[in-house]
């Protein structure tokens, strides 16, 4: 499906779909201010009610628009007239048929806010001390599995970066050639 | 695993005015001042990661479980577990809250006065002793019965079978399974006189042409859809044939999508067959050296349905199977033609050539994917058989991307259902209880005394509840499932506690089954307690305790084997401390030596599982076949060597098509067919209480075609009400869903609890499996 025909479809289903225009939702989380105190954890906090804990993948935060996911959430993201930016797809060769082409195989919509049953679950947060760097001048390493998040500029530059993980330098292409994965907590033992 | 990081070691700012400082390295000061201001009490790294495989389907994705101070607070797709190479779908990334639910099954409870009371464990142990020893003084091995799932671990389905057949000498044992793949089974017995698939998953990433019959892949098995759609993507050439009743998401990825009538699968199969031989797309070589024909009972009116209206109690049927020549198939398949086929199926005639050339194209690889929708058929062995058929006739079979590929729904539903043999007439390895040498092996590996294990097989499950609601059963113990959401026909089950029957049921949580229970018992979940599952691809995989259940909650086996002890049947688990190793050891004797052979319990631990047979060490992946399975001594080529009572060739049978049980008619015009949806799993018990999950898919609904519901007047939202011979629910429509039901049909899923369709399906069935067929029967819609 080409772009400019997945974009068409869903400018018209925005047309056609009641109470469009730019309302906000009023369950949409505080976004964090750059510069403001605790703005960081505020963003996290944000970034935490959409996913059942870190590293799983979020729900759908917003209602269907009934256009295919890749229409917006394309490799760079686009900005969405009267609702916002659209952030990119973190994955890589989404385009169908791919196995990563299913959007909805992982991430789901809420059409209810009630609960079947309370749930005690306490699942792991994020952790805003990670990626480390063996000193000042040196690259942080990555703090996450890069599986399924191939494409860094999703979530690492552009408007819909978050603040406490935006790239200074997104001009430079290739993110792994100084910033590596940490696969084991384990030092070398010979 | 409190591994420090790789911290800033040292004064920063010394170090970095000693350096001096270049622009870009101030940009990132900053960023490191901001990431470390803020501290998280626990991070990826203080993690432990284990191994297991996901508790929901029977795809047996691998996950790495985090746990943390005795808690799952994370899980990731596993990477090195070839099943799903690190993907997951949105069930198993929220896979643990699935423990957490704050009304788990803490403690062992009794009904009294209506009410449920905590009891302690030696209370309930005597008292289910007690029942079961009271039931079979008065009444026999017959008025006991024990009812589990493809859930239970293999632990936990070995225990149950060893108690029943060893112990209270009774065969009334079945799992759930016989509502999901017991079709399947009959067809690969009848076919190859072995259970399970020869080919394994990399028939995904390879195969060229998928004919997927009635599968709706892309919710159902999403990671192995996932595969095929990756194998597309690199190599474009490969095509997706969707064979339903009911357009799907699965669909939307088809090249074509073929549509045929509600039950006309086996006419369409049989026109499929009809012009491989016609054209001559066949390889005759192969068929000579490795297959006879077979056929049985094929008259309607001596099958009939099985199990429901007048035939109810007291239907029995068992096929006569007879020899049958190459010349008595083809004259078989002459009625078969493109335009009657045509006709019977509403599919086009050049949409049936075009898929008897893509079968019959021997220089493509073909797989054919099935499931609920040829299992849960009323006559699902049957179009097994004719799947496997289509593979037999073109040589298609035990290579790699060639070959019939049966998917499963249940983790454990292969593991544990049908190689431990939970069945009323299976005992461990294929084996059955109807035959002499079987028994015996079996009472050997047991230590029992030879007429230890009764001979006639049990009750299977549809009449197994039937059994218990007429009072021939009086006792039952249910574990790792829901029968009173999944059983067709609910209303024939009914019942109210108290009514001089005893019901047990083991499980974590409430459900509509623990309500009509007398006894619950708190049952340890997934990694709560060691475990072994086995999935579709035949690969067993062992996982180990991460963590403590809650309260006092305990695994399945471990319960079975108190009762036992409990009973005098001590001797049964003679193990001490921990029996998990002991009982796969010997487990595993009934699999060596015979083409079943399970891997050692240490490569178990060491590898992301094995597939069976595994000899010397290493895994099978092709079975029958040269080059691949230890078991096979020619050169090339395949030898169906598990066949003996064919001469060790695979059977063709003949199988007729034959009208749905119920159809629809004036006074109901409307098919109703059920299922599942991506987000929840089985009866919903798991699924729905974690909250994503549940907001996703809040309830269950009805599917209808668009061009009924303007008819009707009926919009997405408004209630509808389905009534059938058996009985009605009232249910929210959705018109233009992710299902497209066909005009004249409409779809409800049966996860909830809530709304039970299952008080309005049919329960006819398979005559050879006695698997229910949840997918036809006829409806009345009316906006409520």
């Amino acid at each position: 499906m080409n772009a400019r025909f997945r974009f068409a479809t869903f400018a018209a289903a925005l047309l056609l779909a009641p109470g469009c225009g730019g309302e906000q939702d009023p369950n949409a989380p505080t976004v964090a201010v750059p510069g403001k105190p605790g703005a960081l954890k505020v963003s996290a906090a944000a970034r935490a009610e959409r996913r059942l804990y870190d590293g799983a993948p979020p729900v759908i935060p917003h209602r269907d628009f009934g256009a295919s996911c890749l229409s917006c959430h394309t490799t760079t993201g686009i900005e969405v007239p009267g609702t916002g930016f659209a952030p990119p797809t973190p994955h890589t060769d989404v385009d169908p048929p791919a196995a990563m082409s299913r959007c909805v195989q992982c991430h789901v919509w809420q059409h209810t806010s009630d609960v079947f049953a309370a749930n005690d679950f306490q699942g792991l947060r994020q952790d805003l001390r990670a990626g480390k760097r063996l000193n000042d001048l040196a690259p942080p390493v990555i703090p996450h599995q890069v599986l399924l998040r191939e494409n860094c500029r999703a979530c690492h530059t552009g408007p819909a970066a978050r603040e406490e993980i935006r790239c200074l330098h997104p001009e430079r292409d290739r993110c792994v050639q100084c910033h590596v994965e940490q696969r084991t907590v384990a030092d070398f033992m010979r | 695993m409190n591994v420090p990081h790789h911290g800033v070691g040292c004064d920063r700012r010394g170090f970095l005015s000693a350096m001096g400082v270049a622009a870009f390295s101030l940009r990132d000061r900053d960023e490191a001042a901001r990431l470390t201001a803020i501290q998280d009490p626990v991070a990826h790294a203080d993690l432990t990661w284990d191994k297991a495989p996901c508790r929901y389907c029977g795809t047996g994705c691998g996950v790495e479980v985090g746990t943390k101070a005795g808690k799952v607070m994370a899980v990731r797709g596993d990477a090195a577990n070839p099943v799903n190479k690190g993907l997951l779908c949105v069930k198993g990334y929220h896979l643990p809250a699935m423990l957490y639910g704050k009304d788990r099954l803490q403690y062992p409870q009794l009904r009294k006065d209506g009410k449920l009371v905590r009891i302690s464990w030696d209370e309930a142990i005597a008292l289910i002793a007690e029942k079961f020893a009271g039931a079979l003084k008065d009444k026999g091995p017959e008025a006991v019965a024990m009812y589990g799932s493809g859930q239970w671990t293999v632990f936990d389905g070995y225990a149950a079978l060893k108690w029943m057949k060893g112990g209270l000498r009774s065969n009334n044992i079945e799992p759930n399974a016989r509502l999901c793949m017991a079709s399947a089974v009959m067809g690969f017995m009848t076919q190859f006189q072995s259970d399970e698939p020869m080919g394994c998953y990399e028939d995904l990433d390879v195969g060229q042409d998928f004919f997927l019959w009635g599968a709706n892949m892309a919710e159902m098995h999403p990671v192995l859809f996932s595969r095929i759609l990756e194998n597309k993507r690199q190599h474009p050439g490969v095509r997706i044939v969707d064979i339903t009743t009911r357009p799907s998401p699965t669909s939307e990825y088809a090249d074509v999508t073929v549509v045929m009538q509600p039950g006309s699968d086996l006419a369409l199969a049989n026109g499929l067959l009809h012009l491989l031989v016609k054209k001559g797309k066949i390889d005759k070589a192969f068929i000579d050296e490795n297959t006879v024909c077979k056929r049985g009972i094929e008259k309607l009116e001596e099958i009939g349905f099985g199990c429901h209206g007048e035939q109810a109690d007291k239907y029995t049927f068992a096929d006569k199977p007879a020899d049958a020549t190459w010349d008595d198939f083809v004259k078989f398949l002459d009625e078969y033609t493109p335009a009657h086929v045509s006709k019977l199926t509403g599919v086009p005639v050049q949409q049936i050539e075009a898929m008897a050339d893509m079968y019959g194209d021997n220089s493509r690889r073909t797989v054919s994917l099935w499931c609920m929708g040829v299992n849960q058929h009323t006559r699902g062995t049957w179009m097994n058989n004719l799947i496997n058929n289509l593979h037999l006739l073109t040589g298609k079979i035990s290579r790699p991307g060639d070959g019939p590929f049966s998917l499963t729904g249940q983790p454990s539903a292969c593991g544990t259902a049908r190689e431990v043999g939970t069945f009323s007439h299976r005992l461990p390895a294929d084996m059955v209880v109807t035959n002499p040498e079987h028994r015996k092996k079996a009472e050997q590996i047991w230590g029992l005394p030879e007429g230890t294990i009764p001979d006639k097989p049990g009750h299977h499950t549809l009449d197994m509840f039937r059994a218990f609601a007429r009072g021939e059963i009086r006792v039952m113990w249910v574990q790792t499932t829901n029968p009173w959401v999944t059983i067709p026909n609910l209303h024939r089950i009914d019942r109210k506690p108290g009514d001089g029957r005893f019901l047990v049921v083991s499980d974590i949580y409430p459900t509509p089954t623990t309500d009509a229970a007398d006894l619950v018992l708190p049952s340890a979940a997934w990694v709560e307690r060691e475990g072994i599952f086995g999935n579709s691809e035949r690969r067993t995989q062992h996982w180990k305790k991460l963590i403590d259940a809650p309260g006092e909650a305990k695994e399945d086996a471990w319960q079975v084997m108190e009762v036992a002890k409990k009973m005098g049947m001590g001797n049964l688990f003679p193990w001490s401390g921990d029996w998990h190793a002991a009982m796969y050891e010997e487990y595993r004797k009934f699999t060596l030596g015979n083409g079943k052979d399970l891997a050692s319990l240490d490569q178990l631990k060491a590898t992301r599982g094995m597939l069976w047979p595994v000899v010397d060490g290493k895994e099978t992946r092709y079975r029958y076949a040269a080059g691949f399975d230890p078991y096979v001594k020619k050169p090339n080529g395949v030898h169906f060597y598990k066949a003996k009572g064919y001469g060790e060739k695979a059977a063709i049978w003949l199988r007729p098509w034959h009208p749905p049980a119920e159809v629809p008619d004036a006074e109901f015009p409307f098919w109703l067919s059920t299922g599942r949806v991506l987000e929840h799993w089985h009866s919903g018990s798991m699924t729905r209480r974690v909250k994503q999950l549940h907001q996703a898919v809040p309830s269950a609904y009805v599917e209808i075609n668009r061009a009924d519901a303007q008819r009707l007047g009926i919009k997405t939202g408004d209630k509808v009400r389905l009534t059938s011979r058996r009985g009605k629910l009232e249910l929210p429509a959705v018109v233009d869903g992710r299902g497209k039901p066909v005009q004249g049909q409409v779809f409800v899923p049966f996860f909830d609890e809530h709304l039970l369709i299952n008080r309005v399906t049919l329960d006819a069935m398979c005559n050879i499996s006695k698997e229910p067929d949840y997918k036809k029967c006829a409806v009345k819609v009316e906006r409520a």
